[in-house]
């Protein structure tokens, strides 16, 4: 018949054998039979609800049967069946230290924090690991928003903030931590005054500059969550590695136009990384910002406001991560939708034989050319005319004409059209070249100077050659030439 | 419950941890059990299998325990108990330690390694109702390796 080897330590509930033997032609007859004869052996290899402890392995024959049939393993007389504990462990994390070492909250905080206090969830232990923690926001803009008011709000003890904008009329739409009242102030300057007055009992950390490869370790180790709230794919993949090289959960958002997502990479608790979901960033300009492609101002309140909830759950330690899940919202449809992630065996960055083990470059790495130092009136390569250069040219008199390659509702905003401009959106493009005359010199423009760049191409390729880019689209030609245009 | 172990025994331990430092170190401990005190015969350093977070966790393979019953077993010992290292922290279990550990019948002992220098060992049980750890005494065996 089979035998079970039992552990050292549980031999005193088994009669103080080292085998036991067994009736039985699976795992579970097996496991069945042993508890049978032995029934002091349930409490300490199973749970409350019956399934086997967490730290319980079951391997035949060198095997976990996890990874064979479970508990319907076949198993014959030959086959060494062994119980084997789980062994691990570690030294506290910061969090869990200063959690330990936290103060007390204050007569104030217990009555700011209430509603959370009467939760046991949360409760009095819960409320002070909140206090105890830091989470690094990078961006300040339409997720940075709602995850700094509610952050703050909720009583996380510090938080860090890295922005080196400033407030622009277009970000109010969303952007709802920045007020009318502060645009032309630094982003990272509007949002400390703004937390600071919803929650005077929280640290506000501020690192106004770009992260880089150069400075991201120094700033991400300091903090136990990264949030990413930016909108490019440099900072995104700099974000995850960071997170991952320091062993520290990345709860991710992103947003475009109607659609969102989150999830929490999280390779060090055993999820997937955003490497694992991405490999590669995709072309550059193939995926189109927001400042191209627009969004729902609502939107980034919806996904903020969930990666929020999960960096608190986080913290305090209860209910599901979003680990290993990718959660996706229509708000079209008003839809949530789930798709399961895997970590990805030959990640690159969280992989078994894992490659990456420093920063790289990640203008490098998603084809970025870093732009040449602005000048106000730079000079433009030959393919490309700046405003002020276009202005004088129409100032003169020259005959040029202007192509807009925006949509209708862009046109609708702003426009070039007493200079004579015409409107054929990039997707018509192609269909409608037969419309323009090759002999006139063409002057191609949308908002910020990508998308007549590939009309510009378009054109090439038909054998037109008298041909100009606007560099910097109509948005540098409100800010070059003409202050009284509507930007967005 | 008390656990005895000899210097050379901790020696070791502490060895382990400077080795593998900055990362975390764990082994298991061979002994007899003597009424209520787990005389530890031996200590077994093993390899910490995890990927990520080496600084902060360690986990021992299945396999390897296995192998370590066997020859323990083989020599008239049993697995008794388990080390490991904290890396640059104090010697006290944390909660990853408490959610854990397997055994309440077991020893824990913990070393801190401070900057590459291993200072104080502490031994460890878990309550019955795996609720937290309790300190444990140790007990120096001078008598060499406990052999009869």
């Amino acid at each position: 018949m089979p035998k079970i080897a039992i552990p050292t330590a549980l031999r005193r509930y088994a009669g103080e054998q080292a085998f036991v033997t067994v009736e039985g032609t699976t795992i579970k007859d097996a496991l069945a039979s042993m508890t049978a004869q032995y029934p002091d052996l349930l409490k300490h290899l199973f749970d409350a609800s019956g399934k086997l402890r967490s730290f319980v392995n079951v391997y035949v024959n060198d095997e976990d049967i996890r990874y064979q049939q479970q508990d319907d393993t076949l198993i014959s007389e030959d086959d060494d069946i062994a119980i084997i504990p789980s062994i691990a462990g570690g030294a506290a994390s910061e969090a869990e230290l200063r959690a330990a070492s936290a103060p007390d909250l204050s007569k104030e905080e217990i009555a700011r924090y209430s509603r959370h206090l009467i939760m046991p969830e949360v409760g009095m232990e819960g409320q002070r690991k909140l206090k105890a923690a830091s989470i690094l926001l990078i961006g300040t803009g339409g997720l940075g928003s709602p995850l700094g008011l509610y952050l703050a709000a909720a009583g996380v003890g510090r938080l860090g903030l890295v922005d080196f904008d400033v407030v622009d009329h277009s970000n109010l739409q969303r952007q709802i931590i920045h007020g009318t009242k502060d645009v032309g102030r630094p982003k990272i300057e509007s949002a400390k005054d703004r937390l600071n007055d919803i929650n005077p009992y929280v640290q506000i950390d501020t690192h106004e500059f770009a992260l880089r490869a150069e400075n991201a370790l120094d700033i991400v180790k300091d903090y136990d969550i990264v949030i990413d709230g930016t909108d490019n794919f440099q900072t995104r993949y700099l974000a995850n590695d960071a997170s991952v090289l320091l062993g520290k959960p990345n709860v991710y958002g992103s947003i475009f136009r109607f659609d969102g997502q989150a999830s929490v990479f999280h390779p060090a608790a055993g999820g997937p990384c955003y490497r694992c979901l991405y490999p590669e960033p995709p072309p550059p300009g193939l995926v189109p910002s927001c400042a191209e492609g627009g969004v729902l101002g609502i939107l980034p309140g919806i996904i903020g406001v969930i990666q929020a909830t999960e960096a608190v759950k986080l913290i305090i330690g209860q209910g599901e991560p979003l680990i290993g899940r990718l959660l996706l919202f229509d708000a079209l449809k008003m839809k949530f939708k789930e798709l399961k992630l895997r970590k990805n065996p030959d990640c690159p960055l969280c992989g078994e034989n894992a490659t990456i083990k420093e920063l790289i470059d990640y203008d490098q790495f998603c084809g970025i050319t870093p732009p040449a130092p602005e000048v106000k009136t730079a000079s433009a390569d030959d393919w490309e005319i700046t405003p002020t250069q276009l202005k004088a040219r129409l100032e003169r008199g020259d005959k040029l004409t202007i192509i807009d390659v925006r949509e209708v509702h862009e046109w609708q905003i702003c426009n070039l059209e007493h200079h004579g401009s015409t409107l054929i959106p990039l997707g018509e493009f192609p269909s409608r070249v037969s419309e323009l005359n090759p002999d006139e010199e063409i002057v191609l423009q949308c908002k910020l100077g990508g998308r007549s760049a590939k009309a510009y191409n378009v054109l090439k390729e038909a054998g037109f050659t008298n041909i100009l880019n606007l560099k910097g689209g109509i948005i540098a030609w409100a800010d070059e030439v003409d202050a009284t245009m509507a930007k967005y | 419950m008390s656990i005895q172990l000899t210097q050379q025994h901790l020696d070791e331990i502490r060895q382990h941890g400077e080795r593998t430092f900055p990362e975390e170190c764990g082994g298991l401990l061979l002994g007899v059990l003597e009424g209520e005190t787990r005389v530890i015969h031996e200590t077994l350093p093993l390899e910490n299998i995890r990927k990520d977070s080496r600084h902060n966790r360690v986990e021992i393979s299945p396999l390897d325990y296995a192998k370590a019953e066997r020859e323990a077993t083989k020599k008239g010992l049993g697995v008794w108990g388990y080390y490991h290292s904290h890396p640059n922290h104090p010697a006290i279990p944390s909660g990853f330690d408490l959610d854990h550990a397997p055994f309440i019948e077991w020893s824990y002992l913990i070393v801190s390694v401070r900057e590459g220098t291993a200072q104080e060992i502490r031994a460890w049980t878990v309550r019955e109702d795996r609720s937290q750890f309790d300190e444990e005494e140790i007990e120096m065996n001078h008598q060499g390796r406990g052999e009869a």
